[in-house]
């Protein structure tokens, strides 16, 4: 087989798996916001645009909307800032670092569902080990979920110590691609540590660093799992994001078409957020 | 390698050999298959959703039985109860439906029944006398065999009453009493969850539906913020609000889990639950298991009372193996029910109202153990002063609104808005309302 029939092959292998199995369940779902349905056995009924305007006049799309920017507004943030801070931690020489280095991508490898759980349990409110050395400490309980506003905190918090390392591990390879020779010619013209990383690493990371916070965009706008074991979107829906609201009107409240309205629209907006960002940061900057 | 060694490698001719001898092979297969399950053993498909070890264990027992008695083989799968409907569905679409599988919801009844999927089980319902507002006929028809109530009612401590010289409640005022007296010294009075969860819906709205409330009239409006209904609900809210304060943090965030360790774990002096909260005392904290007491929730009056059902069930659908899967259920319900039960002696609490008089049943250790408190449960069935209801069956007849209403978490909602947002009563039962006309629309 010629070279160029290979590639060919290749291609086609990935187009085809791409159409089987993004492409047409993409598909498939944006045809099921045109009908009403209530079930996947049921009869679907043509609804045209109904269910899009149904969903965008609902208020709790609205607050499903804003909670997912604050939840990955938050996430990221801390993400980023935390993962570069340990890289450079970690980049420096220290005993045991190798070590050190291994067990910072610890939480990385651990199951959401065992995390969340052992949260959960760390934190309840009777017999949560969390709460027994608060309590042995005389300080006042923590209610950890038991306001909107402690429960998104506390949602993001968890987000952080699980995906954190990922951003740590990505940006430590990273380090070890910029020249030391730059860092030295810098020490010789007097820089500060500070100075040497904002004009130095950070330049020459920012290729990655785009990459970095547009996958966590992507992955935290549409992350479900982590939210669904710690609250199910509550309280009073204060953790309630668009992957949830979707999951809940499909599912919960026998409304198909309403749930793939809102998770097209979300597919609509993050695609939006997307080619805006690579319009601000392009990739490729020669 | 240059492209000259590529192309003797891998002709076209030789991959075409090669795929017309894989698509013939499919082929001879796809067409010797229907041949070998002609000859083979009848098998039909069983979706279980109680997935303790002595539950599957009961039913492969069973299944086994059945095809030694009867040369059928019964397949059975074990799902949690969340995924049932998303496989029962997904296996419909699929075009390899299950034949037999467990509910937990009537709704989920309802749809597959209105798409013709169900089979009626009246020939097998028929035949005994059961509780109160458990089998759901629709139109007469009745699309499932219900083998569990799953009842909410009150659990409170004997031995803390008897030394706190307390007295068993009869209106709110009595038990809020109580839970502030019980609250303090590592334990806290009461834990009734608020999150948004099933484990609210089932075991908090019971003070709500002693005191009266219902959600529709008899023709689907809601009356929820009416002024009949309306200051009943917001009286509730005024009292649990107090109640609220006997409660560990994290109520919001109690679920199934939390409840049954709270009170095994001797940290709560209330709680609610069904029979599993025993089953719970036995197995992890025996010298509790003779301290604990039931009772249904009460309203400020003193003059009703109420107990939160949940309920689980099987049905059987309409597939080629339909009649092989009513012959199995007709054996399957009168052979092994019992037994059946006994993998959850205490939790799965009996419909059929026979199947209290049965010795087979009766003879259980732990329900011999439990006497007063399944004398108390079947009370709960026969007394007719003692409302059953859930928010999922509310209304006239068996529909998806209630269950829309149940899963869009209005009620915790409602809960959260004066426990943990401090709302007005009267505010939080207008805003609830709102949401339930909005949900069903």
């Amino acid at each position: 087989m010629s070279s160029r029939a290979t590639i060919y092959s290749f291609l086609g292998i990935g187009l085809a798996a791409t159409l089987l199995l993004i492409v047409a369940p993409v598909a498939y779902a944006i045809s099921l916001s045109f009908y009403r349905m209530d079930s996947f056995v049921g009869t679907p009924q043509w609804a045209g645009l109904d269910n899009y305007a149904r969903v965008l006049s609902d208020w709790t799309f609205w607050r499903a909307l804003i909670n997912g920017f604050v939840y990955s507004l938050g996430t990221i943030v801390l993400q980023v800032v935390l993962g570069i801070g340990f890289a450079l931690v970690l980049n420096q020489v220290f005993p045991f670092r190798n070590i050190v280095r291994g067990l910072s991508i610890l939480p990385y490898l651990l199951p959401t569902v065992v995390v969340v759980l052992t949260f959960k349990w760390m934190v309840d409110g009777s017999i949560g080990v969390l709460t027994a050395v608060i309590a042995a400490l005389g300080l006042p309980p923590v209610s950890w979920f038991e306001s909107p506003a402690a429960a998104m905190t506390s949602v993001i918090l968890v987000s952080v110590w699980m995906w954190t390392p990922f951003v740590t591990t990505t940006f430590l390879a990273a380090l070890q691609t910029v020249p030391a020779s730059l860092y030295e010619a810098a020490k010789v013209d007097g820089t500060n540590a500070v100075q040497r990383f904002f004009h130095i690493t950070l330049p020459m990371l920012k290729p990655i660093l785009t990459v970095i916070v547009l996958l966590r965009a992507v992955w935290m706008f549409n992350k479900f799992d982590v939210i669904w074991l710690l609250t199910q979107g509550g309280p009073v829906g204060a953790t309630e994001h668009l992957a949830i609201l979707s999951y809940k009107t499909a599912f919960s409240l026998f409304d198909i078409g309403g749930g793939a309205a809102i998770a097209t629209i979300s597919f609509l907006i993050l695609s939006v957020a997307v080619f805006i960002y690579f319009r601000l940061f392009p990739l490729d900057t020669d | 390698m240059d492209e000259k060694d590529h192309k003797s490698d891998l002709s076209r001719r030789s991959v075409l050999k090669v795929a017309g001898a894989l698509a013939g092979g499919v082929m001879a297969g796809g067409l010797a298959a229907p041949a070998v399950h002609a000859q083979g053993t009848k098998t039909i498909r069983f979706l279980n959703a109680e997935t303790s070890i002595d539950s599957i264990r009961a039913l492969k027992v069973a299944a086994a039985e059945y095809e030694r008695q009867f040369g059928t083989k019964v397949v059975i799968d074990s799902v949690p109860l969340d995924g049932v409907f998303t496989k029962v569905t997904t296996s419909l679409r699929g075009g390899t439906p299950y034949d037999i599988a467990t509910f937990a919801f009537v709704g989920h009844v309802l749809i597959l029944a209105s798409e013709g999927h169900l089979v009626p089980l009246n020939e097998l319902t028929d035949k005994y006398k059961w509780g109160p507002n458990i089998l759901f006929p629709i139109d007469g028809k009745v699309y499932w065999y219900p083998y569990d109530y799953n009842l909410a009612w009150i659990y409170y401590r004997k031995d803390l009453y008897e030394k706190n010289k307390l007295e068993v409640p009869k209106t709110w005022a009595q038990f809020l009493n109580n839970a502030q007296a019980l609250n303090g010294d590592g334990r806290s009075g009461a834990l009734y969850p608020i999150g948004s969860n099933g484990a609210t819906n089932w075991l908090s709205p019971g003070f709500m539906w002693a005191e009266g409330a219902k959600i529709f009239d008899d023709k689907w409006n809601i009356v929820f913020d009416s002024a009949e209904i309306g200051p009943k609900v917001a009286a509730y809210l005024d009292f649990f609000g107090e109640l609220y304060k006997t409660m560990p943090s994290g109520a919001s965030q109690a679920s199934f889990g939390e409840v049954l360790s709270n009170f095994t774990s001797d940290k709560v002096a209330h709680t609610a639950y069904a029979g599993r909260l025993i089953e719970g005392l036995e197995r992890n904290n025996p010298k509790l298991a003779d301290q604990y007491g039931i009772m249904p929730y009460m309203d400020s009056t003193g003059k009703h009372q109420a107990v939160n059902h949940g309920y689980d069930g099987w049905v059987v659908l309409k597939t080629p193996q339909s009649d092989e899967a009513m012959k199995f259920m007709r054996w399957f319900t009168e052979n092994q029910y019992i037994n059946f039960l006994h993998t959850a002696p205490l939790h799965f609490q009996p419909p059929r109202l026979d199947v209290y008089d049965d010795a087979r049943w009766r003879a259980h250790p732990l329900i011999e153990k439990h006497n007063a408190a399944v004398e108390e449960m079947r009370r709960f069935l026969t007394d007719k002063n003692i409302i059953l209801t859930s928010i999922d069956t509310q209304g006239p007849t068996p529909s998806l609104k209630p269950g829309k209403i149940f899963e869009a978490f209005v009620f915790p909602e409602m809960l959260q808005n004066k426990c943990l947002k401090g709302m007005a009563s009267a505010e939080c039962v207008k805003v609830a309302a709102d949401r339930m006309r909005q949900v069903i629309a």
